[in-house]
Formats: structure tokens, C-alpha cells, sequence
């Protein structure tokens, strides 16, 4: 089963253009693996805060907070990553709150390059290889609703940045301790998330060559989100332009059916070229038509899913 | 041409803001063309690759430099064009090497930095870094030629803030106080390549190398080194960038989608734009569904459907009058909901409002571009 070997790795990196739902997927894979007994954390990027919601529960804020049965949820920022990483390398909160609370050095910090990403994955990457006592792993599975490309990209390239900037020191010790969990086919997989439609499909394939090319993360799935169903047949697409110009009630029905139509049809084509210009293992996820978007419709998503990964 | 297009007539510059996978870019090439169309000479400044955009543009790529849109391109649209449409992409490195270039007092000077590897770090891949080469471009464009109209796609933010913060953020860096008293006594005396243990015996530093490793200090001080007696020129600049943000002839267009997560966004960036004064033109609702029945009536039944269907004399399929039911009543269900983010919106933003409806197919042509500016 296909969809089992990716929620069995420890760190799933979700991403993808602005908008196509990557928080959905993220809390959708979340209930999936907690339906099989899993726990599970999700790492929201310094963006405002959407899986705790989506389940139902309140905001996390910076410190991890249990959401729901098996899942957690947590938002990264800068600042309390920081400090936490300070206090981790430090080991004296005296000498960290000493230097790190100097408004100077605060100030230099914040400007220095790349640092706040680097605090907020080593966060990430601390969370996904945590033990407790006894050796087994804190979480089975660290989910990262990632932030939109561009900025996923500045995010997961930090480690190997870093050892291109850097020639010794503990920084570079931890870049490539970084580098090595990103790049473990076996702990880690990359999934893009888009939506059947032209911009979307060009974004992920082009974020899929810097994946495989400049990242080197072991690349997991391509989730297709909101495609419209497949509801009408050929004959009665060829009719419905026709009856869409019929009086009331018929009328706007069939008009409403032949936008869902076209809809379909452009979204088959889009749909068709992301198979075809990335050799992916691609989950299609229907459009959902809801007046909110809650609990229930992430059980939906996770149940589609499901299914899809039961049937490849 | 649309309300938010016309409250553009006076001005000289529009930002478009809003976030990812809003139509932003296509937005901003409507605002250029729209302008064009109507007799001035418009400039659209793209920060992605767009190369759906160059194709409907007729041009090969875009590029950093300028380029015109040909007139045979508006000929086979049907469209006659009384100005000029331009168009080009931002290359972020490009425009950071030549704003070295612009402020390095020498030739060896300017080569240094080009090598430093924090700076190639900050010229490349530094967060902010794009926001604020798209906001020197703008002050470049803006100043050094003569656009009627220059149209700025921004990049999509995660941040409201990201583009009004990112120049001063760079420039924090770049003259920090607190990294220069970190890192003399060796920079004061003009030299590069100081050792850690140049670093001064202070207590702070030697924490700091500890965290990062000697070598990022001292490459860090190299590069703050040859900055120095730069950075006064960046920072003028700066501050002239920021006063051109506040200027009334700019405006501020506000590009979302229907959608609750991006209109919340909008939301966060109209509040930061307003708290900063800065002037805002309008507020434009990309790709809405539009309802099909008049406002109130209750989606048909499938019976009723059925009904018509049998009167009108076709045959169909027992299931297709509850499938086409369904159609209109999601349908509905979504232009509801669109209209109600749309509302949250405009009930905030008070500048013009223009409601794109979503269009079947992609722009991929300039009538495509041109239809959709007569909405905005």
C-alpha cells in the first residue's frame, strides 16, 4: 500500500503554491495516521495558524498542544525557536537570557541571514528524532504544513546553504545533521500539493525539479486537490449548451451543468499534464462544495485519501 | 473599464499585493494593458517567471530589462492600442549586483562584496531579499524613466508586512550597530579577514561564535567591512523608497480570491497598509462564482427539472434531472459563499471594488488580458 509506506516515514513535508489547501492535506494526512494509532505532530510555519482550527480545537501558538485524539499542533516562530535552540546549545538559561535578551544581539540575530529558518527547522528536525526514556521516538510522525514555495524552498535549502557558507564550527555540525535527515529516503518524503488548474500545475512541476535537483529530498506524493467530479456524459455535455438557453427552471440548472462541465474538462487536461511531466504517485482529491470548510470536510479529504492509496 | 482600473487614472504607480495563486501577475498585467489601451505608456514589473504571461505578451521571455509588447501581438487581438504596453521580470541577484555597482566607491570594492559569500547568501536566497529589490526596482522605474503608469506584481506574501519590512530589515543588517560594536576593533581599522580572536575579548562575541562558529563572524565582518561607508547610500535610498510608498500618486491594489483564507489575508494587509498611511486605490475580488438564479429563489427539484425536461420534448437519462439539480445547487452553494468573502472584504476596504468573475480557459492572449481589465 503505497499511502501506508508514506505516513510510516517520520517527517512529512508538505507544500505548494499559495492557496491549494496544503494546511488539508496536512491535517487530512494528520487524522489519517492518527485513525491507525499514530501520534503525530503538525508544524505550522510562522503563517497564520489553520490545522488546530480546521480540527475543531484552538490555536496552538508556539508550544505544542494536543488538538485532538493523537495529534498535536504547534505554530513556529522565530523568536521562540531561538530560544529554545539557544537554551539547547547553551544549556544555562542564565547565559542564554545574559545574551540573547541584549537588545544588540537580538537585533543582530533577527538581521543575521537565514537564521530564523534555520532555528525553525532545526525545531522540526529536533521534534522528528526525539526519544523518550525508554527510546521510543516522541512522535511516530512530524507532519511540516510548510509555507508556500518560494519560501519552503528558502526553508528546506538552510542546511545545505549553510554548509556551503560555513567551514567548521557547531553550526555546520548541525547543518549537516540536518541535511542528513532531510535527505533519508527511509525518515523523510516531500509531497506537493496542487490544484488541476494551469499555474498551480506549473508551479509544482517546476517546484518538483528543485526538489530533485537543488534539495534532494526524497520526493513522496502529489496531491491534486479540489478536482470537480466526473458527472455529466459526453451526449449530455453536447446537450447542455442547448438547454442552457431554456426558460426557468431548466435553464440555469443546465448553465450551472455546463460550467461544471468545461470546469471538468480543463481540469482533466491539467490533471492529465501533472501525471505526465512528473513521474509522481498522484492522490486526486474531489472539490468539495461546502458552506464551511471544518472537521468534518478534513475526515473527507483523509477518507479520499484513503481511498486512493487503498486502490493504487 | 472597471472601478478599480478608472480609481488608477491619476496615478503613476500600482502596487498589487495580496497572496499566493490569486491571479496577482494576471491582474497586474490587465491594470498595464488596461492603460495602454487607453493612451499611455504602462509598464508591468512581474516578480515570477510567468511564462504564460510573456506568451500572451508575445514575447519570449521576460526579462530584467524592459521590453515593448508588439503591435502586430495587439493587431491580432482586434485591439488598438493608443499607448504603449511594456513589460519585464524582476531578477533579484541582477538587481542587487547593480545596486552595489551603483553605491561601490571602486572597482575592487564592488568585486569584493560580489564574492563575499554572506552576500551572495543575501543577494540570493535571504528572506525579504526579493521584497526588497522589487521595492528598489519600483523607486528605479519610477524615477529614472518615463512610464505613465508602472503596474508592480509584489511577491506573495505569507506576511503583510513582508514587503514594508524587508528593505528596513536588510538595511539593519547591513548597518547594524550592534554587529559593527560585536565585530571592531578590527573593522574600525579598515581590515578584512580579522581572526576570532580579533573578536575582542567581549563576552557576547565569544557566545555568539560559539552558537555560529568563528568563521560565519568573521565572514560576517569581511562583508560589513567593505559595506562600510556604503551603507549611508543604501540607507537615502531606502528612506526614498519608503516616502515613494506614501506618495498619492502610487496606489496600493489590493488582489484576493474568494476564499475565507485569502481574504483574511487581504484583511491583515489593508490594516497594515492603512495603519501605515499608505494610499490605497482599490480592492479587486479575483475569479468569483456568480449565481444563476435571481436573488432568493430556491434551487429547482429534480422533479421539477424532470418536468421541464419532459415538457421541452427531450429524452435523458432517469439520474440526469438530480445531477443537474445538484449542479445548481452547488453552484449557488459556491457563489454564496464567494459573495460573502467578497462582502467581508469590500465592507473594510474603503476604495474601489471590482468583482472579476471567473472566466472559462485561462488568459492566454491579450483579448483574454483585455476582458478581463474591462473588469477590474
Amino acid at each position: 500500500m503505497v499511502g501506508s509506506s508514506l505516513l510510516d516515514r517520520r517527517l512529512l513535508i508538505v507544500t505548494g503554491k499559495g492557496g491549494v489547501g496544503k494546511s488539508t492535506v496536512s491535517a487530512a494526512l494528520a487524522v489519517l495516521a492518527a485513525r491507525r494509532g499514530k501520534r503525530v505532530l503538525v508544524c505550522e510555519v510562522n503563517a497564520p495558524e489553520r490545522v488546530a482550527p480546521l480540527l475543531g480545537a484552538p490555536p496552538a501558538g508556539s508550544s505544542i498542544r494536543e488538538a485532538t485524539r493523537g495529534i498535536s499542533t504547534i505554530d513556529l516562530t522565530p523568536q521562540e525557536c531561538l530560544r529554545e535552540y539557544g537554551l539547547m546549545v547553551l544549556k544555562f538559561r542564565t547565559i542564554y537570557d545574559a545574551v540573547f535578551e541584549n537588545r544588540l544581539v537580538r537585533f543582530f540575530l533577527r538581521a543575521l541571514p537565514s537564521f530564523s529558518e534555520l532555528v525553525m527547522l532545526g525545531k522540526i528536525l529536533h521534534e522528528a528524532t526525539q526519544e523518550d526514556g525508554a527510546g521510543r521516538p516522541r512522535w511516530d510522525l512530524v507532519i511540516v504544513d510548510a509555507p508556500s514555495t518560494g519560501h519552503a524552498v528558502q526553508l528546506l535549502r538552510v542546511p545545505a546553504a549553510l554548509l556551503d557558507t560555513v567551514a567548521a564550527g557547531p553550526l555546520r555540525r548541525d547543518a549537516q545533521w540536518m541535511r542528513d535527515l532531510l535527505i533519508d529516503p527511509k525518515r523523510t518524503a516531500l509531497s506537493i500539493v496542487t490544484l488541476p488548474e494551469e499555474m498551480p500545475v506549473n508551479e509544482a512541476i517546476e517546484l518538483d525539479a528543485e526538489v530533485r535537483d537543488v534539495l534532494g529530498i526524497p520526493r513522496g506524493r502529489l496531491f491534486v486537490n479540489a478536482m470537480p467530479g466526473d458527472v455529466f456524459t459526453d451526449s449530455e455535455c453536447a446537450s447542455l449548451a442547448r438547454l442552457a438557453e431554456a426558460p426557468l427552471p431548466l435553464g440555469p440548472a443546465a448553465e450551472a451543468a455546463r460550467r461544471q462541465a468545461v470546469r471538468r474538462a480543463e481540469a482533466q487536461r491539467d490533471l492529465g499534464r501533472a501525471r505526465t511531466s512528473l513521474d509522481l504517485p498522484t492522490v486526486v482529491l474531489p472539490l468539495l462544495v461546502r458552506p464551511t470548510w471544518d472537521r468534518a470536510a478534513v475526515e473527507a479529504i483523509a477518507d479520499a485519501i484513503a481511498l486512493a492509496e487503498s486502490e493504487s | 473599464m472597471g472601478a478599480v482600473a478608472d480609481s488608477l487614472a491619476s496615478k503613476r504607480i500600482a502596487v498589487c499585493v495580496g497572496s499566493g495563486g490569486v491571479g496577482k501577475t494576471t491582474v497586474a498585467a490587465a491594470l498595464a494593458l488596461q492603460r495602454a489601451l487607453d493612451g499611455g505608456r504602462a509598464l508591468v514589473c512581474t516578480i515570477d517567471p510567468a511564462r504564460r504571461l510573456a506568451n500572451a505578451l508575445g514575447l519570449e521571455n521576460l526579462g530584467n530589462a524592459e521590453a515593448r509588447v508588439p503591435e502586430h501581438r495587439f493587431a491580432a487581438a482586434g485591439l488598438a492600442p493608443r499607448g504603449e504596453l511594456w513589460a519585464m521580470m524582476l531578477d533579484v541577484k541582477r538587481t542587487w549586483d547593480d545596486l552595489v555597482a551603483r553605491h561601490a566607491p571602486d572597482r575592487t570594492r564592488r568585486e569584493r562584496i560580489l564574492r563575499n559569500r554572506i552576500y551572495q547568501q543575501l543577494s540570493g536566497a535571504l528572506a525579504g531579499s526579493q521584497e526588497y529589490m522589487a521595492m528598489e526596482k519600483l523607486y528605479e522605474l519610477a524615477t529614472e524613466r518615463d512610464y505613465d503608469l508602472v503596474v508592480l506584481d509584489t511577491p506573495p506574501t505569507s506576511h503583510a508586512l513582508d514587503f514594508l519590512e524587508a528593505p528596513d530589515r536588510i538595511l539593519d543588517f547591513l548597518g547594524n550597530e550592534a554587529a559593527r560594536r560585536l565585530l571592531t576593533p578590527a573593522l574600525s581599522a579598515g581590515r578584512v579577514g580579522l581572526r576570532i580572536a580579533h573578536l575582542g575579548g567581549s563576552y557576547i562575541a565569544k557566545t555568539l561564535a560559539r552558537f555560529t562558529g568563528g568563521e560565519v563572524l568573521q565572514e560576517l565582518s569581511e562583508f560589513l567591512g567593505v559595506f562600510d561607508g556604503m551603507y549611508e547610500g543604501f540607507q537615502s535610498r531606502a528612506a526614498a523608497v519608503r516616502s515613494l510608498l506614501a506618495d498619492p500618486r502610487l496606489g496600493f491594489v489590493i488582489v484576493a480570491g474568494p476564499n475565507p483564507l485569502s481574504v483574511d489575508e487581504a484583511l491583515l494587509l489593508h490594516e497594515t497598509l492603512h495603519a501605515e498611511s499608505m494610499p490605497i486605490a482599490g480592492a479587486v475580488v479575483n475569479r468569483a462564482s456568480s449565481s444563476l438564479l435571481s436573488p432568493g429563489a430556491a434551487p429547482p427539484s429534480p422533479e421539477a427539472l424532470a418536468a421541464a425536461l419532459t415538457a421541452a420534448g427531450e429524452s435523458f437519462e432517469p439520474s440526469f434531472p438530480a445531477r443537474l439539480a445538484r449542479a445548481v445547487a452547488d453552484n449557488e452553494l459556491l457563489a454564496t459563499a464567494d459573495q460573502r468573502q467578497t462582502e467581508r472584504l469590500f465592507r473594510e476596504v474603503e476604495a474601489a471594488h471590482s468583482v472579476v468573475p471567473r472566466f472559462e480557459g485561462n488568459v492566454h492572449d491579450l483579448d483574454g488580458l483585455a476582458r478581463l481589465a474591462r473588469r477590474i
